[in-house]
């Protein structure tokens, strides 16, 4: 990897490139890597992006992001607080909002994830914070995205131990089954960008990272990649103009760091 | 006419061992803390604890042993971290957590505030959820279009318990600017509602401005003045969340006796609700994290 940029900023320019003028977008908690992504999009191609922090604070333009992404601290220059009961849930079930990004502790090929428990869920080894709206809102949402910034076979299993929230279920076309909109887009790790087999909807690389091998994405992932034909991509590296609006304008605290621990 | 109000103990004398209360808010905002700590002080056993999001109110009521079941989406301590005392009394099988997505609860509390015997939604399909409660919320299928959705069944709570921004004694009360949580749900679905307030008005500031009024008085049973009442946690748009306060809760935690001294002498150990926010830095800590309001 380049001297010039992190891996944290990889990560956001590569989610921020995907959102455009029609992303209508909010965050949920621990949510660092997405806001930034959301704020760095809006500053650079997609002015019309629509986000919520932390799905209240619509159009909010924090001078830097706090502690907590579900906090009143994320709301500065917000033209409108939306009320969570009946604003927030209807705009996501009828899908005024269109776009979510989640994560947790496990994930697996289909984009699933279990942020709920390690082992067991009546005795767990690790008791995880929960799905939170996970379920709800990976039911609701088209376009999802995923991220991770622990690719390694732990977090990137064949079974999850629990599912808290639906990427593309059992695969194939099991969301259309459910009546479900959409799905996983792709998942942005620290080594690798997934995208998803349109027909099994299973994780395959889209682009590895620079410096990162095939070999070593195969080996930090708990579940079989098909064998990829050819030469590989490789993820478009930030400019320095991404870099600057990030680390100046958009989260000059780096609290985005708060994921890379 | 009758004056509901009462001060933090009487009112947390009202809630009995056994019930399942509500706590408002979300997360790192708008918790009724001085209720919670009060409640933690008076060591009231065998709560079943509703809270949507949260954290901290999970974190003392669990830490004091008054909770027997969790009832949550997500309990932690956000970008501070995972919430210790909570996890550990999981962990050790102490405290039951019953965990619902987060629309799933709204649903089944929506669902009781409406005494309907459910609401119906897409959320949970294909995932584990649904089967840790299958008796609440149940996977459906409409009988003309045949589309598979969720029943969440009701969700009966005894107490409800918001903090706000001002009250009258009549309990008629104003949430300023906006209410944003889920608070509202809460109250609907509950038999009885507490609510603190960071200041009682009179009943004619309400008359004056009969728009900005967020629960009539009818709704509320108990109200309770307690400024800075839901430190250490916001109260938008006056306070921000003391970030130090979760800052040294969290590494406390890394030590059983500095967790202890910490329960001690920073959450339960203050007899008043003044003397809380003095063991915590008193005006030095609340100037720091009021917000300008212009």
């Amino acid at each position: 990897m380049s001297e010039r940029y992190t891996i944290d900023e990889l990560m956001v320019t590569t989610l921020a490139r995907e959102f455009t003028n029609d992303t209508r977008a909010f965050n949920g908690a621990v949510s660092f890597v997405p806001v930034c992504a959301y704020l760095l999009a809006r500053r650079t191609h997609a002015p019309d992006l629509v986000w919520a922090a932390s799905s209240i604070a619509i159009d909010a333009d924090p001078k830097s992001i706090p502690e907590s992404t579900l906090s009143d601290g994320l709301w500065d220059g917000a033209s409108m607080l939306a009320n969570s009961a009946y604003d927030f849930w209807a705009y996501a079930q009828n899908r005024r909002y269109n776009t979510f990004a989640f994560r947790g502790a496990q994930m697996d090929a289909c984009g699933n994830v279990n942020n709920t428990v390690i082992g067991p869920y009546e005795s767990p080894k690790v008791r995880l914070p929960g799905g939170g709206g996970m379920a709800d809102l990976s039911c609701m949402i088209p376009l999802i995205y995923l991220w991770s910034t622990t690719h390694d076979p732990r977090t990137f299993v064949e079974r999850l131990d629990f599912r808290s929230g639906i990427g593309w279920g059992d695969g194939g076309d099991h969301r259309e089954r459910l009546g479900l909109p959409g799905g996983p887009q792709l998942c942005v790790t620290n080594l690798c960008v997934f995208e998803f087999h349109p027909d099994t909807k299973r994780m395959q690389i889209r682009s590895l990272h620079p410096g990162v091998t095939a070999e070593q994405v195969i080996e930090s992932t708990g579940f079989a990649l098909p064998a990829s034909d050819g030469d590989v991509p490789v993820t478009g590296e930030p400019t320095d103009e991404e870099l600057r609006i990030l680390r100046e304008e958009v989260d000059p605290t780096g609290a985005r760091l708060r994921e890379f621990r | 006419m009758d004056s509901k109000l009462r001060s933090l103990e009487e009112a947390a004398e009202t809630v009995a061992d056994g019930s399942t209360i509500a706590i408002g808010g979300l997360s790192m905002n708008a918790a009724p803390m001085a209720f919670v700590r009060a409640l933690a002080r008076r060591k009231v056993k065998d709560l079943t604890l509703v809270a949507i999001v949260h954290g901290m109110p999970i974190e003392w009521l669990v830490a004091a042993g008054c909770v027997r079941t969790v009832v949550s989406g997500l309990v932690s301590l956000e970008g501070f971290g995972l919430a210790p005392r909570f996890r550990a009394a999981v962990q050790a099988g102490q405290v039951e957590i019953e965990e619902y997505s987060e629309h799933t609860l709204i649903c089944r509390l929506q669902a009781a505030a409406y005494r309907i015997p459910y609401m119906p939604t897409k959320a949970g399909l294909g995932t584990d959820m649904l089967a840790l409660h299958p008796d609440t919320t149940r996977e459906q299928h409409d009988a003309l279009s045949g589309e598979p959705y969720v029943a969440c069944t009701p969700l009966p709570v005894d107490v409800a318990i918001v903090h706000a921004e001002a009250a009258d004694t009549r309990g008629n009360v104003r949430v300023d600017p906006k209410l944003v949580w889920m608070d509202s749900e809460l109250v609907k679905a509950a038999a009885r509602t507490i609510v603190t307030v960071e200041r009682i008005v009179p009943e004619a500031s309400f008359r004056a401005e009969p728009h900005r009024t967020t629960y009539p008085r009818f709704t509320v049973d108990t109200v309770v003045e307690a400024p800075w009442g839901a430190y250490p946690t916001s109260c938008f748009p006056r306070y921000g969340y003391d970030g130090d306060f979760f800052r040294e809760y969290v590494a406390a935690h890394t030590d059983p006796a500095a967790a202890q001294a910490f329960w001690d002498d920073r959450i339960a150990g203050p007899e008043t609700h003044a003397a809380f926010l003095d063991a915590n830095g008193g005006p030095r800590t609340l100037l720091s994290i009021a917000r300008r309001t212009t």
